[in-house]
């Protein structure tokens, strides 16, 4: 930063190629040692719970490769994750919380199988897009009222997202017990959908239903969208500085509002895709925990929708792990969910860390 | 250096960003009761050197002596402890609270912890503000505040505490030349009371006015400390820019420096650099009819305006900061919607029309708040380039944009402009301010403008950076581009402007055709004075 | 009337969970740290509450622990986003979920999988004398329990810090404008860390409550949003403690209302009637957003040494 009045040189770049190698360097690092500090502390939790720590550390890793039906149940578990993920990540773009996963994911699923029971004797080809369709839709316009409400309203999207989930749990709740109930389940469910609305398996045994490759599609859709479309910069740039977008002709709060919708259409397809391929109906409780597994995945692939397929593999391992875990050395599933929020701090600690190393360095 | 324990002495300050150093072992040494100009251009340490004796900065070498006795300021309560106080550029109030509140923020109050008793401050207030000049109300809200008085309560802040030297950063900046000179006078009653003022400026005409002594920084060092009897302004200026005029100093740093008085000396500077003008004999290349607009808070800002400009012609805009420039250049640029009013570019009304229209009716804005309405800070030079033009067939391919392209692009402007950036792909918030507005102008340049809006673009700009701005503003006139140059800088404005108006509480209030400016007149027309309300 | 004085003593209590949790959030808040874990502090607030209750024999220590376990998390929160400087949402995000799960893994740990879930006794109310004995106003309001009292004592004196005490003015700065309150010597980070602590060890406490007034059992699904819920609150209330206590009458009313249309059954599906809270905090918040006053720094991290602008 000199001052002279001496004319400027455009700067050399000095070897861009070494600091994106560093940068790189750093990246994996961080990642491998926030995973082994939090497996660390984890064995310290289980140890102190009074369970062999080995044991359950290895039947978390190997469960998913050891056999192929561990294999299938975990890309299995990867396509809700995933989608959640994106669901989570994409408003995020915009500088948007979505925290609505999950009721874009049940009203999704109350799309699907509405289509997959009312027109039950349609062929597979016509009936299974319309499922899905349908779960893309119900999605959307359930995280279109939070969009709603925040373009209009200017009311918070994390809250809004998130009361709206409350209201989804009783809306599956009253159409799995009023509208199309299965009264021998036991537990609220609907009636299964017709073999047209279900997803057709491939390879095996098991098989692997073919909302994996569906998946698939998505996350390259999704990546060419958001890197090489101008719709997909605009919402960037949009996250990146709101104020200069909009002196710049962008309609910011109409692209953040459809980051919104974007990300309910993905959430309400993960719901469809769990009728069609998974349980044959809507059930309460299908949610599982993905909202959660799809935030934390969102953020530990900070931006980076190319990584968020990649992180989103580690995080279904860890859960195919977990049950096998309880059942193996007995430490209840719950502790993988708290390895896997130290994963996340750890990884933002790192971020701490190499700040400081920076400045100290330079 | 006669006294023997001068008021404050600075020796050997070292500040480091990064890998920017901003202080190289930086000298300051003030008397008691002066005024001491701190002096240099932007990005010379000024602000950073009295941030670090304020400790909002931690010095990463370097003694600070206080009356002759070293002391340790590692944050702002060492500071007001050890006497200093400090008036920062952007004031540091509470919006919500009243003056009085904002003032003994942070002071021990009498009576009881459990109730607070404003009542004895409140007096005290009332006192200092009459003691030395500083009129405000004690129990007015600060966000309804003009700029003005705001700035006399941050100085009662100071003066509340009871310093021994009060820092002011560049406290003219958005003041009328009657406030300057009440500042100014108010100034001299602290120093009269014992006080030791340091005036943080770029401008040498100022120290030249208020100052006992001043210190000349440059590249984060003292370059020389000087009485005001023994220099004068241009010895300054050559000091400033690390050369003699004789060299032939480039017209930005006669601009910015303020010493060129004269107005025909400054149209002859400005016309002997650079190549005639075509006349503006084509008028109504823009017209503005009837414009009102509304701030914000939905208080008319803009209260009619109307003008007509032609290819090539640079406007003028002078004014005291929040009588309606924002809100007029948003309208103008098509970011802000009018109550009321037409917008002709080139015979098109465009009001009404989404932003989108106006860029590509080829409407360029330069905003005033380059870091909040300019630049993505997260993203790369290419993408901050892009920005606007994402959807113009330039850089599609197949609906996709080619990054390729637009990498190529960005790599042509950094060269252009003189972008010192890592290439494309570097991101601009890493960049300092001089080459954001580059990245900024390369931007608005690119669409070939009919229209330039152009807000206080060379605020905070190094003089080369300045003299650059005024080049590419040159160059766009001479391609037949009408400029609106909406700037505090009346230097700059009488330098670079065809035509000259004034703004007043959202109205033009006086009009000067160029060589014709009175700068008294001028600035009596932006304070307002004489307009009937 | 007698309905009506039977409806507000229920509604008081139902208050109690809202007013602790959003005067917590309200803290942090308004000395600029947002804390959006709050769900997850309250299970785990529930989870530890009752759980040593029950092994302790007193609720006291309970809520006490409780208060304890969530300030930590608190104090967590407190210094990586006042110290380091992370992304108060992201970590806030994280610590939900990592409550959550211990919260889980505490009461499976100690309870396992039982039939019969265990028990502890639920808090006695204590009638304040002679008050308690005015008739209609003693039921309604002198004859709760000790938090009933507790939270809205605390509600006043934390108005009366904020806006009568120069301390109050301080810590208001911090999530005003950091940078002046800096300026003047006002130790900001240590008072958001402090704020950040506290708010979450009320949030704890809201929790600690819900096992201890209703059934004097724990279950997973027991906050109910009522986290995410006391965050809306807080915007509804534009962060300031005097207008939380009308905010949270409405949101216990509507919870009692709920409850007592499912139990009489109004004709309707119980499931429509339960959306109710969650549905009129949306329309709520449709109409108050806009103007609803927030702290102006609040959920952003100051950094003294990030260069100045301007």
């Amino acid at each position: 930063m000199s001052v002279q009045t001496t004319e400027p040189t455009p700067s050399p770049a000095p070897v861009p190629a070494e600091k994106k190698a560093n940068g790189l360097l750093w990246m994996a690092g961080s990642y491998v040692f926030s995973v082994l500090a939090a497996f660390v502390v984890g064995a310290i939790i289980i140890v102190a719970l009074g369970y062999d720590p080995v044991r359950a550390i290895e039947s978390i890793l190997t469960t998913s490769f050891s056999t192929s039906f561990g294999m299938v149940e975990t890309l299995h578990k990867w396509v809700p994750i995933v989608l959640c993920a994106y669901a989570f990540a994409i408003p995020l773009a915009t500088g948007k919380f979505n925290i609505g996963a999950e009721g874009q994911l049940l009203v999704g699923a109350t799309g699907g199988v509405a289509m997959g029971i009312l027109l039950s004797d349609l062929p597979l080809l016509l009936l299974l897009p319309m499922v899905l369709i349908a779960g893309v839709l119900a999605g959307a316009v359930w995280a279109g009222i939070a969009a709603v409400l925040m373009v209009k309203f200017g009311v918070n999207e994390i809250l809004s997202t998130v009361l709206l989930n409350f209201v989804s749990f009783q809306l599956i709740d009253y159409v799995a017990s009023h509208v199309w109930p299965d009264a021998g389940a036991g537990h609220p469910a609907t009636v299964p959908v017709g073999d047209g609305a279900r997803l057709p398996g491939i390879g095996g045994p098991p098989p692997i239903h073919l909302g994996v490759v569906l998946t698939l599609v998505v996350c390259v859709a999704v990546w060419l969208w958001v890197r090489r479309t101008p719709s997909g910069f605009e919402m960037r740039a949009v996250g990146a500085n709101p104020r200069a977008s909009l002196v710049h002709g962008l309609r910011t709060s109409r692209l953040a509002g459809l980051g919104i919708v974007v990300g309910g259409g993905i959430g309400g397809l993960a719901g469809a895709i769990e009728v069609a391929g998974v349980h044959g109906k809507m059930l309460e409780g299908m949610q599982s925990n993905f909202l959660i597994l799809g935030i934390i995945v969102g953020l530990m692939a900070r931006g980076s929708m190319a990584a968020i397929p990649v992180v989103a593999f580690g995080i279904a391992v860890l859960e195919v792990g977990a049950s096998s875990m309880q059942r193996t050395a007995q430490v209840p599933v719950e502790l993988v969910l708290i390895v896997q929020a130290l994963i996340l701090l750890f990884l933002l600690l790192s971020d701490v860390v190499r700040r400081r190393f920076e400045r100290r360095v330079r | 250096m006669s006294q023997s324990a001068p008021r404050l002495a600075m020796r050997g300050i070292v500040k480091e960003f990064g890998p920017v150093r901003a202080l190289d072992h930086a000298e300051l040494e003030v008397a008691p009761r002066e005024i001491h100009g701190l002096l240099g251009g932007n990005g010379a340490g000024k602000t950073t050197l009295m941030n670090v004796l304020y400790g909002l900065y931690r010095a990463d070498a370097g003694s600070i002596a206080i009356d002759g006795t070293e002391v340790s300021i590692a944050s702002p309560k060492d500071a007001i402890d050890a006497g200093v106080g400090m008036v920062h550029q952007s004031f540091l109030q509470i919006d919500s609270y009243t003056v009085t509140e904002n003032i003994v923020l942070g002071t021990k109050l009498p009576g009881p912890a459990w109730r607070l008793d404003l009542s004895d401050p409140r007096e005290q207030v009332a006192e200092l503000s009459s003691r030395f000049g500083l009129h405000v109300d004690p129990d007015a809200i600060v966000e309804d505040l003009p700029v003005g008085v705001r700035q006399r309560v941050e100085i009662l802040k100071a003066l509340y505490r009871g310093v021994g030297t009060l820092i002011l950063d560049e406290p003219t900046t958005n003041l009328t030349p009657g406030e300057v000179d009440e500042l100014f006078g108010s100034m001299r009653t602290m120093v009269d009371e014992g006080l030791s003022v340091i005036l943080i400026t770029h401008k040498i005409r100022e120290t030249m006015a208020a100052c006992d002594r001043m210190t000349v920084m440059r590249d984060g060092q003292r370059i020389a400390t000087v009485r005001r009897e023994e220099t004068d302004a241009e010895a300054l200026a050559g000091i400033m820019v690390g050369r003699d005029l004789d060299d032939g100093v480039p017209e930005a740093a006669v601009i910015a420096t303020g010493v060129v008085e004269d107005v025909e000396d400054v149209a002859e500077v400005v016309e002997s650099a650079e190549p005639l003008r075509p006349d503006p004999v084509d008028s109504g290349a823009v017209r503005v009819e009837g414009l009102r607009v509304r701030n914000d808070h939905g208080v008319e800002a803009v209260r009619g305006l109307s003008l007509s400009m032609g290819r090539g012609e640079i406007l003028g805009v002078a004014g005291v900061a929040g009588n309606g420039q924002v809100e007029f250049a948003e309208a103008i640029a098509g970011v802000r919607q009018p109550e009321t009013g037409h917008v002709w570019i080139r015979g098109t009304d465009l009001v009404g029309r989404p932003t989108r229209e106006w860029l590509a009716a080829k409407v360029a804005y330069v905003p005033e708040d380059r870091d909040g309405d300019g630049v993505l800070p997260t993203m790369t030079v290419a993408e901050n380039l892009v920005l606007g033009s994402q959807r113009s067939s330039d850089i599609r391919r197949a609906g996709l944009i080619d990054w390729k392209e637009a990498r190529q692009k960005a790599a042509e402007a950094i060269a252009t402009y003189s972008i010192r950036a890592n290439g494309p792909n570097a991101l601009a918030g890493d960049l300092s301010g001089g080459n954001i507005q580059r990245v900024i102008l390369a931007r608005a340049f690119a669409h070939e403008p009919s229209l330039l809006i152009l807000h206080n673009p060379t605020r905070g700009l190094d003089l080369r950076s300045t003299q650059f701005v005024y080049e590419q503003v040159h160059a766009a006139t001479a391609a037949g581009c009408s400029v609106l140059l909406l700037s505090e800088d009346l230097d700059e404005l009488v330098a670079l402007s065809d035509r000259l108006v004034t703004i007043y509480n959202g109205e033009f209030v006086g009009e000067w055709a160029r060589g014709a400016v009175d700068q008294v007149a001028v600035g009596q027309s932006m304070a307002g004075v004489g307009v009937e309300r | 009337m007698n309905e009506i004085a039977e409806f507000v003593a229920l509604v008081l209590p139902a208050m109690v969970p809202f007013v602790l949790a959003a005067q917590g959030t309200v803290l942090s808040g308004r000395a600029g740290v947002f804390n959006v874990s709050q769900e997850g502090l309250m299970v785990l607030g529930a989870a530890v509450g009752f759980l040593v209750s029950y092994s302790v024999g007193s609720n006291a220590v309970g809520v006490f622990v409780a208060a304890a376990v969530a300030g930590l998390f608190g104090l967590i929160l407190g210094v990586m986003t006042t110290n380091w400087r992370l992304d108060q949402f992201i970590v806030g995000l994280a610590l939900y979920f990592a409550a959550l799960g211990l919260a889980s893994l505490l009461y499976r740990v100690a309870v396992g999988t039982t039939l019969e879930p265990p028990l502890i006794p639920t808090l006695e109310s204590y009638p304040i004398p002679l008050l308690s004995k005015i008739p209609y106003l003693g039921e309604m309001f002198f004859d709760h329990d000790l938090l009933v009292y507790t939270a809205f004592v605390l509600s006043g004196l934390l108005f009366w810090f904020m806006y009568r005490t120069n301390a109050g003015l301080r810590f208001r700065a911090c999530g005003e404008n950091p940078r002046s309150a800096d300026s003047l010597g006002v130790n900001v980070a240590r008072t958001r860390i402090v704020a950040s602590v506290l708010g979450a060890a009320l949030v704890g406490v809201a929790g600690a409550y819900l096992p201890m007034v209703y059934t004097g059992t724990f279950t997973e699904g027991m906050v109910a949003g009522r986290g995410w819920l006391v965050i809306a609150l807080a915007f509804l209330g534009g962060w300031r403690p005097q207008y939380i206590l009308a905010g949270a009458a409405f949101f216990a009313g509507m919870e009692v209302l709920a409850l007592r249309a499912q139990v009489a059954g109004v004709g309707i599906p119980h499931q429509f009637v339960l959306m109710l809270p969650y549905v009129a905090t949306l329309v709520v918040m449709m109409f108050a957003f806009r103007w609803a006053r927030q702290p102006r720094f609040l959920g952003q991290n100051y950094d003294r040494e990030s260069r100045l602008a301007g």
